[in-house]
This record gives structure tokens, C-alpha cells and sequence, in this order.
């Protein structure tokens, strides 16, 4: 019995801490944004930095790794090659990392920016511009240097170093066989828990924007109720998913996701402003390049960090939360792919990718709001931000088949986040193995439903950013530990290498 | 056989002989395209020519010139292989009916394959070495007619596979997480291969991928 209560420790220690915060979220709700409120302004005051520069390292180190002598190293064995097309390795991958969010935020972000610009006077064309190239940097870089160390560490230590597919397993050079101990157990314990917020926030965007879409083509209440019903709704969807063999038809579901985008990024350039788009890209991406250093290192000392708190470090958050996730995913991927390969495809393709996405979405909407001095279509967008894609799509031709389509998407993305996320932790929880039982699965399929919900129902997005940001920190620490081990190891393999070339040559 | 009704991963007598389905694509006229179990070589053929065998406990086939018998018998163990009949495949795994895969960990619940495939118990059936006496052998539909090809299990003996047996000036590694060994072949006798190491074994066991591989040939420098 004690031996059994061992091997779950991480499983029931990691639940005990999420069930103790929902049982807060639920009977004390006041109490609960209350105290997150001071936590979080206490960590945007005194640890925002730690986000920032945290952040701003993986992507240097990501750079790093692309030109270093350690590109060559294959993650696998030396004659494994990749599972997958390059094509749909990146559209997988892409899938992953941003699904439900670049829906989400596409289109509200750059008009939210453009009502309250970081710097400057709203309303006006310089503004339209910063926001573009804000836009750029939330979702450029930053988030695929984050999936690119921890997928490249998770990755490098399942196939070449052949350990489990845990977090825990990437601190072996560090500390050795303590991974098994109490050590690696805390942080694997850190890493559920991280991962929770971050499956519960993108969970709680997915169903305010759910909600959102049936309110607009079906005219159903855009409330609270209705979205505490479609997180129930769902939940019991993946619940049968898991326990019968429906998990292919989610495999299928989540192909069609991907091409649903694809058809509304094409349809958008055609009846969208195509020169404007084109122009945009072509500038934020400029101005984003130019001003890459002072904006990733961008903090206000002599003033209120508001607007950097609520965006920039509630960003840096999520991805770092939501960073285990993806990372486990684009490790199972990758394997045969060597590290420069895995770089340029994780780190410089999607960002092009999220690129040319913000523009597309980003540009049509602001030319939309700047053109035509629209100023209450703005401010409306920026105060309905779950309503924003649909709103703009009520502006362009088409649009009732563009509100279906982008409807579609949304709820394909949720189901199929939902219950993917579902395994991820049933894996991270049980040690790193590739069969989690089902009923850790489910429990875990509850417990991520009931954490989104307890967080739309003490306060909505800003708590879901609020949470976010709390539960990340650790594992931001984490991290930075991790890039440190992963060196150690790359070097460790690259020794074992120059053996065997050594022995070659002397042939 | 029906195009539509042939899937990927499908077990079909292709020329009498037993082939995996390993991609189907409808667009070409040869359109099913094979790989043949008994010494995995490509073959395209077309819907009409072959036909659907779905294998069951005790069937014994030649798999890579090396003979096996499904079996429930027992749960696998580190190293067997397995054939994968029932596949539920999970969000991160990445196989496919009747794929074979090596067993890399067992667990309680299922085993983890070299693939990092996490595959369940149910799933597969295990293919023991030889082959049983009870079995039935299925590598040819209609037994008899490929009478130069002896089923007597000792197949490595008989076929082909001449450029792949080590010859004098391979260099193998052993696959060994403990030590680094790298040796290469200076001496053959019959089937056994004598090493510049001082040790002689068995050319089987040099071929055996899970134990030695091969890195290069000496003249190819």
C-alpha cells in the first residue's frame, strides 16, 4: 500500500494542490481573488523581471543552439529518421503551440493595443503600428524559444539519453539518479501543477469564445451559465472520448482543425485589404526586428507596469505553463530530426507562420478601425475581446459562412485540447510513461474542467491571466535550470561523438 | 479484393506470399503498395491482386528470414517482438495495425516499444521465436507450390541474404549502454565470425540489430 502510495506520489500530491484550489475557488471566491490580486501584483512589482529576462535568455539560447556545434547531434539514434513530412511536422507543431489562443486573440489584440497603446496616444496611425509590432512580439520569438528549449531537452533525454518521458528526466546531468528521489518528484509535481493553469486558462479562453460564437450566429445568452455549460458539455464529450474508441475520431478532428484555419487564412487574404495585409507584414516585421532588444527587455521602473503586466508578462506566463504541454508533444515529433532541423523548424518557421497570421487577421481588422476613423467598432472590440473575431467577421463579405467556419474551429480546438491535455497529464503525473491509466485520465479531465470554471467564475479573463502568472513562476525557475542541464548533456554527447570520429579517422 | 476495402497495415497474399499493406494510394495504378514479411522488400501491386489475411494466435510466419508464432501466452518481455493486431493508438503515439515493434520497457499496464509507441497489453499479440508445433504456418495461401523455399525455421540458412553476412573489415558496435566497444571482423570460418577483440561468436548474433551494429565497412573509407 505504502509502496503504491510511492509510485503515485506526484499523481496524488499534484491533485491534493489543485483540489485545494478549487475547493477555495468555489467557497471562497472572494477570498481567492483577493489573494491573487496581491499575489500578483506583489510578482508583476517584484519578480516581473524574472519573466522578462527568463524569457528573453531562451531566446537567445534558442539562437545559440541553431549555430552552435551541437546543431549536428540527432535527436534519436544515428540512423533514425523523422516520423513525419516536413510539412505536416510543422503544421502539427503549429497546432499545438497556439491553436486556440491565436483564434482567440488575433484579432482582439491588435485593436486592444491600438485603444491603449504600451506607449503614445491611442486612436492614431502610430498607434496602429506599435500595435502591429506588439502583436508581433507576444506571439513571434518569445513563445517559440520557450517550446523550443523544453522540447528540445524533453526530446534529447527520452531518445538519446533513453530515459522516461518526464520533466524530472532532463535534470539526469544535474542530479543524477536523484531524479527518482523527492527532488525530481517536486519538480515533476511543479510541472503538473504549472500545466494545469495552463490547460485551465487556454480551457477558460476556449469556452468564453465558444460562448461568444454561439451568441453571435445563434443568438444564445452570452453568460456566465452558458459558458460553465459548454465546459460541462465538453467534458463529458472527451469523458466518452476516453472511454471508448473515439480517441481516433479526435485525431481526425484535430486534422480538420488544420485545415479549417488554412481555408480562413486564404479566404480572409482574398476578401480582406490583400495590399494592406501584404504591407503590414512586410513593415511590423520590420519595426518588430528593429526594435526586438528594447521591447523584449522593456519594463517601466519609474512608472505603473500595468499595461506590461496584463500583457506582456501574462504571455510570457501562459506559454511557460502551457510550455510542458506543447513540449512533450513537439518531442514525440521530432525524433530523427537533427537539433539545427528542430531549431529552424520550431523556433524561425512558426514564428514566419504566427507572422503572416497576426497580419492577416491583425491588419484587416485595424484597417478596418483606422480607415474608416471607426472608433466605436475599437472600442468595442477591445471591451468584447471574446466577441472580437466574430465581430470583425461581420464586417467582411461572406460573413456568415466566415462566423461558421471560425465557430467550427474554435470548438474543434477545445474538444481536442481538452482531451489531449488529458493524457499529457495523466503521463507527466505517472512518471513519464506512454500508457497512463484511464482513470487518471479522467480524473484529470474533471479536475482541468473544474479549474477553468472555478477561474471564469471568480472573475473571468483577468483572473485566468491572474492565475497564470502565479502558477508559472516556479517552473519559469525550472526552466532555466533546464537549459543549463541540456547543455551539459549536448556536451556530454558531443564527447561521445568525437570519440567515435577519432576512432574513424585513425582507421 | 475491393480497392476501398484494402487499409494500411493489412496482412494480404500478394503471389502467394504473405506481404503487409504499408500505404495505400489511390490515385496511382499500382496502387497498393507492399512490404513482403519474409525479407521486407518493396512491392507495388494493385487492389485486384491480392487478398485480406487477418492473423490470430498460433499462426507462425517468416518475418525479416527469421521464423515466429503469435502467442498469448505470456506478457512481453524486454526485447521480444510484437505484432500490434488491436490498435488504439493515444494522442502521442504514432503507429498503426499489425505494425511490429520491439518491446523497450514493460510496465504494468502495457510496454513501450523502441518506437516510444506506449502500447497496452490487448493490443498486441507476441511473437515467439520458431515455430510451435500446434502452429499454422501462413507465409504462403497455397502451401506447396513454393516448394524451393523449405518452412523447416531455419530460414536464415537458406535465403538470401549473402550481402548482408559480415565479411572481413566490418566494423560493429556493440549496443550496449555500458561499454563503447567498437570492433571490427578479422577472421570467418564457416558461420562463426572472430572479432579483432579476441572474441568469436556466431555471425547470427553479430547480425542481431539489438545486440551489435554495424558502423562501416573498412574499404568504404
Amino acid at each position: 500500500m505504502i509502496g503504491k502510495l510511492k509510485e503515485n506520489s506526484v499523481f496524488i500530491i499534484s491533485l491534493i494542490l489543485t483540489l485545494l484550489f478549487i475547493i477555495w475557488g468555489v467557497f471562497f471566491t472572494e477570498n481567492l481573488t483577493k489573494v491573487t490580486n496581491i499575489i500578483y501584483n506583489g510578482t508583476i512589482n517584484n519578480l516581473g523581471w524574472v519573466y522578462i529576462g527568463a524569457t528573453f535568455f531562451f531566446v537567445v539560447f534558442s539562437i545559440y543552439l541553431l549555430f552552435s556545434k551541437f546543431g549536428h547531434i540527432r535527436l534519436g539514434k544515428a540512423t533514425d529518421r523523422p516520423d513525419f513530412k516536413t510539412p505536416s511536422w510543422l503544421a502539427m507543431l503549429f497546432g499545438a503551440g497556439m491553436g486556440i489562443g491565436i483564434v482567440y486573440w488575433s484579432v482582439a489584440e491588435p485593436v486592444t493595443h491600438f485603444t491603449t497603446p504600451p506607449f503614445g496616444e491611442g486612436y492614431t496611425i502610430d498607434a496602429a503600428n506599435t500595435a502591429m509590432s506588439y502583436t508581433f512580439f507576444h506571439w513571434g520569438l518569445h513563445p517559440w524559444a520557450i517550446y523550443t528549449v523544453i522540447g528540445l531537452a524533453l526530446a534529447f533525454f527520452q531518445y538519446n539519453k533513453r530515459l522516461p518521458a518526464a520533466i524530472s528526466s532532463v535534470f539526469y546531468p544535474i542530479l543524477g539518479d536523484r531524479i527518482h528521489g523527492p527532488l525530481g518528484k517536486t519538480i515533476d509535481i511543479l510541472s503538473v501543477f504549472a500545466t494545469v493553469f495552463g490547460i485551465a486558462t487556454s480551457l477558460g479562453l476556449g469556452a468564453l469564445q465558444v460562448t461568444a460564437g454561439m451568441h453571435s450566429i445563434f443568438n444564445v445568452p452570452n453568460t456566465l451559465l452558458v459558458q460553465i455549460i459548454v465546459i460541462v458539455v465538453a467534458t463529458i464529450i472527451f469523458l466518452i472520448s476516453i472511454n471508448t474508441g473515439l480517441e481516433k475520431g479526435i485525431q481526425y478532428l484535430s486534422n480538420g482543425a488544420m485545415i479549417i484555419s488554412f481555408a480562413i487564412l486564404l479566404l480572409l487574404l482574398i476578401v480582406g485589404p490583400t495590399l494592406t495585409i501584404i504591407k503590414v507584414f512586410f513593415n511590423t516585421t520590420g519595426m518588430y526586428l528593429n526594435d526586438f532588444i528594447q521591447m523584449s527587455l522593456r519594463l517601466k521602473p519609474f512608472g505603473e507596469g500595468e499595461w506590461i503586466a496584463s500583457w506582456t508578462l501574462f504571455y510570457w506566463a501562459w506559454w511557460i505553463a502551457w510550455a510542458p504541454f506543447v513540449g512533450m508533444f513537439i518531442a514525440r515529433i521530432s525524433r530523427g530530426r537533427t537539433i539545427k532541423e528542430f531549431v529552424i523548424g520550431v523556433l524561425i518557421v512558426p514564428t514566419l507562420g504566427t507572422c503572416i497570421w497576426m497580419s492577416i487577421f491583425g491588419g484587416s481588422a485595424l484597417d478596418m478601425v483606422v480607415h474608416s476613423d471607426n472608433h466605436a467598432l475599437a472600442e468595442y472590440i477591445a471591451d468584447n475581446v471574446s466577441l472580437a473575431i466574430f465581430t470583425f467577421f461581420e464586417h467582411l463579405p461572406l460573413s456568415s459562412f466566415l462566423s461558421i467556419l471560425g465557430f467550427a474551429l474554435v470548438a474543434i480546438y477545445y474538444v481536442t485540447v481538452a482531451d489531449t491535455a488529458t493524457f499529457v497529464l495523466g503521463m507527466l503525473s505517472e512518471g513519464g510513461t506512454l500508457n497512463p491509466s484511464n482513470k487518471i485520465k479522467m480524473t484529470w479531465g474533471i479536475i482541468q474542467s473544474a479549474v477553468a470554471s472555478v477561474l471564469l467564475i471568480s472573475g473571468g479573463l483577468e483572473v485566468l491571466q491572474t492565475a497564470s502568472i502565479v502558477a508559472a513562476l516556479p517552473f519559469a525557475i525550472i526552466m532555466l535550470f533546464m537549459s543549463y542541464s541540456l547543455l551539459k548533456g549536448l556536451t556530454g554527447e558531443l564527447d561521445v561523438q568525437r570519440r567515435k570520429s577519432r576512432v574513424k579517422n585513425n582507421v | 479484393m475491393k480497392l476501398f476495402q484494402v487499409r494500411k497495415g493489412q496482412f494480404v497474399y500478394y503471389e502467394n506470399e504473405l506481404h503487409r499493406v504499408y500505404a495505400v494510394k489511390p490515385m496511382y495504378k499500382k496502387s497498393v503498395h507492399l512490404i513482403r514479411l519474409r525479407d521486407l522488400t518493396q512491392h507495388l501491386s494493385s487492389a485486384a491482386e491480392v487478398e485480406r489475411y487477418q492473423p490470430k494466435e498460433l499462426d507462425s510466419f517468416i518475418f525479416n528470414k527469421k521464423v515466429y508464432t503469435l502467442s498469448k501466452d505470456r506478457r512481453a518481455e524486454v526485447g521480444d517482438y510484437i505484432l500490434i493486431t488491436n490498435p488504439t493508438p493515444d494522442y502521442l503515439d504514432h503507429y498503426s495495425l499489425n505494425e511490429i515493434e520491439v518491446v523497450a520497457t514493460v510496465e504494468n499496464k502495457g510496454v513501450i516499444t523502441n518506437n516510444s509507441n506506449g502500447i497496452r497489453h490487448h493490443e498486441y499479440l507476441l511473437m515467439v521465436p520458431g515455430r510451435h508445433e500446434k502452429s499454422n504456418p501462413i507465409e504462403y495461401r497455397d502451401k506447396g507450390s513454393n516448394e524451393d523455399i523449405p518452412l523447416n525455421g531455419n530460414e536464415s540458412e537458406n535465403i538470401g541474404v549473402d550481402d548482408l553476412l559480415p565479411i572481413i573489415g566490418d566494423v560493429y558496435k556493440k549496443n550496449d549502454k555500458e561499454t563503447t566497444l567498437e570492433a571490427m571482423v578479422i577472421g570467418i570460418e564457416g558461420s562463426s565470425v572472430f572479432l579483432g577483440n579476441g572474441q568469436s561468436l556466431h555471425q547470427d548474433e553479430l547480425m542481431d540489430t539489438e545486440k551489435w551494429l554495424f558502423l562501416y565497412h573498412l574499404g568504404d573509407k
